[in-house]
C-alpha cells in the first residue's frame, strides 16, 4: 500500500458519452475526471449528473483514482451530485476568489458526513483559468486544506480565451501564470502541479511523443504530478515519462551510499567526481529512489486491479493493454507508443 | 468592442509630422507632450486644440500624452472637445492616477465635454508602478488601457538593455494578466521591439513589424503604441483577424454546434479538441473581425471625404 500518492496521468472525459466512461478503465489512467463542465452540452447538465454515482466505481475499475469536474456556475447541485463513495477529488473550473473555495469545501464537508465519507476524503482541485484566478492565486490556494495540490501546467483553452491569445504558437505565453501558480503553491507547502513549456503549434491532443517529452522535461524539474490529457494515446507517455529512468536511479543510489559513507566519517560535505555531495544531494536522491518505487507499486496496483476485473468482467475481448485502447476522445489517435528518449 | 489596434506617436513640436498625422491610417493617434523640449512646450501647448482636430481628420481617436511634472498645465492645454482621452505617464500609484482624473473632471466641466468621457491610457515606468497596478487598475472608471514604457523602465531600473535578453517577461505577464482582471486593455509590442522610441526612423520593415506584433497580440496585447508611422499598417493588420482565421473560426461554430445536437459538447476538428472555451473565443474573434472591417470602413469614409 502506498502512501505516496502517484498522479502522472489521467484522462478527462465526457459523462454523458458511455463508450468513454465504460471503457475508461482500461486506458491504464492513474486518474479519471468525469467531466461535468466543458464538454458536456448545457441540455445534458442534468442528465448529466444522475450518471456520477455509477461511474465513479465503473472507471475506477482498473485502479484509477475517480476525479469529478463539476460547473463554475452551479457549484451547488454538482457536489450534491458528486459527492459519493469513492470519489477522490473535484475539479472546480475557473477558481476567481478564496470564498468559492470556501463553500465548496463547505458542500463537500455535509454531503461527506451525510454520506458515509471519512470527513476531509474529497480533495479540492481548484484550477485557475481566468487572469483574475491567476491575481488571486494565493489567496485560493490557501483557502481549504482540501487543497492539496496547486499549480498550472501550460496554460489552456479558458484562459486564453480570457486573455483574448491564440494557442498553439512556439512560445511561451504562460510564464506569469505559471510562475505565480507555483509560487504560491511552494509557499503554502502544496504538492506543485507544473511542466516546462514545449511547443504545440498543431493543437494536437493525441501526441504521444511530445506528451512524453514534456512528461519528462516535468520530471526533471522534480514536478511529480501530471496534469492529465484529452486522448488515450497520451496516457502511457505520461506514465512512462514521470518515472525516473534505471540510470536515476543508480545515481541517486550512488549518492546516498556516498553521503552515508560522509556521515559515517561525521564530515558533511564532500565533492566527488566534480559534484557536491551534501545533505540537499541526499534528500534529493532519497526522494527520487522513493518516487520511483511509488510509481512502481501504482503500476502494480493498476494491473492487478486491471487483471481482476478482466477475468471477472463480462468482455473476453478486454484488453487492459492501454496503448492498444481505442479512441474515445478524438478521431486522430493514430499515436503509436512513445519511445523513451 | 474596442478596436484600437494602432496607437500612433506624434511629437508635438514637429509641425509636419503633426498637420500628417491623420494620413497614417491608425487607429488612435497620440500627440505627445511630454518629449517636448521646455523651451518649446508654451508653443506646443497653445497649437494644442488645433491639433487635436487636425489628427482626427482620418477617424483616428485623438490622446494627448501629457508630463507628470507639469500636469495641471499640459491638462489644462489638452482638455478639449475632440480628445478621446490621455495618456498618464510615469504612474506610480492610485494617488497619481486620481489626482489626474480630478483635474479632468473639473476641466470637462468647465469645456463642455460629458463628465467621466475623457479615458486614461497609463504608463508604467518604474518598479513602483509596476508592483501598484492593481490599484492603478483600479484608481478610476476612465483607466482604459495600460502599457509599459519600456525603455524608460529599463532606465529606471538601472538596466542597459540587451537586444539577446528580455528582462520585462515577469513585469509584462503581471501587465496582460492584471489588465484582463481588471478588464482593462494591456498594449504593447513585444521584446525588443518594444525598446522603440517615438519619433526614431523606421528601421524594421513591415513584415517583421507584423510578425512581432503579432506575437504581442498572442501575448495577451489588444494593441501597439507605434513609435513610428511605418509601424501602423503591419500592427493593424496583425490586430486583424485573417481570413484563414475567420474561416477556422466559422467552422470550429459549426462543428461544435453540431457535436451538441448529438450530446457532446467535446468535439475533433483537424486534430485539436473543440470544447466550450473554444467556440466562445470563436464567438469572440468572428466579432472582432466584424468589428476591424467597421473601423476600416470608418477611416476610409473620413479619408474619401478628405
Amino acid at each position: 500500500m502506498t502512501v505516496r500518492s502517484v498522479r502522472r496521468s489521467g484522462l478527462t472525459m465526457p459523462i454523458v458519452t458511455p463508450r468513454f466512461v465504460d471503457n475508461a478503465w482500461r486506458r491504464g489512467c492513474d486518474f479519471i475526471v468525469l467531466d461535468l463542465e466543458d464538454s458536456v452540452p448545457q441540455h445534458l447538465k442534468a442528465h448529466a449528473r444522475t450518471l456520477v454515482k455509477d461511474a465513479i466505481p465503473n472507471v475506477s475499475k482498473g485502479g484509477a483514482e475517480a476525479f469529478v469536474r463539476i460547473n463554475h456556475d452551479t457549484m451547488e447541485e454538482d457536489v450534491e451530485a458528486v459527492v459519493w463513495p469513492g470519489l477522490k477529488r473535484i475539479k472546480y473550473p475557473k477558481t476567481e476568489h478564496a470564498h468559492e473555495v470556501r463553500r465548496l469545501d463547505e458542500l463537500i464537508t455535509r454531503y461527506e458526513k451525510e454520506r458515509g465519507i471519512a470527513p476531509g476524503t474529497v480533495e479540492i482541485d481548484a484550477s485557475i483559468e481566468t487572469a483574475l484566478g491567476v491575481a488571486n492565486v494565493y489567496e485560493i490556494a490557501s483557502a481549504s486544506p482540501r487543497i492539496r495540490e496547486f499549480g498550472a501546467t501550460t496554460g489552456g483553452y479558458d484562459l486564453s480565451r480570457d486573455l483574448g491569445i491564440e494557442m498553439f504558437v512556439d512560445f511561451d505565453q504562460f510564464e506569469y501564470p505559471r510562475g505565480e501558480s507555483e509560487l504560491a503553491a511552494r509557499a503554502l507547502g502544496l504538492r506543485v502541479r507544473s511542466a516546462p513549456f514545449i511547443a504545440n503549434t498543431t493543437g494536437s491532443v493525441s501526441d504521444g511523443n511530445r506528451a512524453l517529452r514534456v512528461a519528462e522535461a516535468a520530471r526533471k524539474c522534480g514536478i511529480r504530478l501530471g496534469g492529465g490529457g484529452l486522448n488515450p494515446a497520451v496516457v502511457e507517455s505520461h506514465n512512462v515519462g514521470f518515472v525516473p529512468t534505471q540510470e536515476e536511479i543508480d545515481d541517486a543510489r550512488h549518492v546516498l551510499e556516498s553521503y552515508a559513507t560522509l556521515e559515517a566519517r561525521g564530515e558533511a560535505w564532500a565533492e566527488s567526481e566534480g559534484r557536491v555531495i551534501d545533505r540537499y544531494e541526499a534528500e534529493r536522491a532519497r526522494e527520487l529512489i522513493d518516487w520511483a518505487a511509488a510509481c512502481d507499486a501504482r503500476n502494480r496496483e493498476k494491473a492487478e486491479a486491471v487483471s481482476r476485473h478482466s477475468r471477472a468482467g463480462g468482455n473476453p475481448d478486454a484488453n487492459p493493454h492501454p496503448r492498444e485502447g481505442g479512441n474515445p476522445a478524438t478521431s486522430d489517435s493514430t499515436g503509436s507508443p512513445p519511445a523513451r528518449g | 468592442m474596442l478596436i484600437r489596434r494602432s496607437n500612433l506617436l506624434i511629437p508635438l513640436g514637429d509641425a509636419e509630422r503633426v498637420d500628417n498625422a491623420w494620413r497614417h491610417n491608425a487607429d488612435a493617434v497620440t500627440l505627445d507632450l511630454e518629449q517636448v523640449a521646455d523651451a518649446k512646450k508654451a508653443e506646443a501647448r497653445e497649437g494644442l486644440k488645433e491639433a487635436i482636430g487636425a489628427a482626427a481628420r482620418g477617424a483616428a481617436e485623438v490622446f494627448v500624452r501629457v508630463s507628470e511634472r507639469d500636469l495641471t498645465d499640459d491638462l489644462t492645454a489638452a482638455v478639449w472637445p475632440g480628445l478621446r482621452g490621455i495618456v498618464l505617464p510615469r504612474v506610480e500609484s492610485a494617488a497619481d492616477v486620481a489626482e489626474a482624473a480630478e483635474i479632468v473632471t473639473r476641466l470637462e466641466g468647465e469645456r463642455g465635454l460629458a463628465s467621466g468621457s475623457l479615458q486614461f491610457i497609463v504608463l508604467l515606468e518604474t518598479a513602483l508602478g509596476v508592483w501598484h497596478i492593481r490599484s492603478i487598475l483600479a484608481a478610476s472608471p476612465r483607466v482604459e488601457q495600460a502599457a509599459l514604457d519600456e525603455p524608460d523602465l529599463a532606465a529606471s531600473l538601472g538596466i542597459v538593455p540587451d537586444r539577446e535578453i528580455d528582462p520585462f517577461v515577469y513585469a509584462r505577464g503581471r501587465l496582460t494578466v492584471e489588465c484582463t482582471a481588471a478588464k482593462v486593455g494591456a498594449i504593447g509590442m513585444v521584446y525588443p521591439l518594444s525598446l522603440e522610441k517615438p519619433g526614431t526612423d523606421p528601421v524594421f520593415d513591415a513584415s517583421h513589424i507584423h510578425t512581432m506584433a503579432t506575437k504581442a497580440r498572442n501575448s495577451g496585447m489588444k494593441g501597439v503604441i507605434c513609435p513610428h508611422a511605418s509601424w501602423v499598417n503591419p500592427v493593424n493588420a496583425a490586430f486583424t483577424p485573417t481570413p484563414e482565421l475567420v474561416e477556422w473560426n466559422r467552422r470550429v461554430r459549426a462543428a461544435f454546434a453540431q457535436g451538441v445536437a448529438k450530446g457532446t459538447a467535446a468535439v475533433p476538428l483537424d486534430g485539436k479538441m473543440i470544447d466550450v472555451p473554444v467556440d466562445e473565443w470563436a464567438i469572440v474573434v468572428l466579432a472582432m473581425a466584424e468589428a476591424c472591417a467597421a473601423r476600416d470602413a470608418e477611416k476610409a469614409a473620413a479619408l474619401k471625404g478628405r
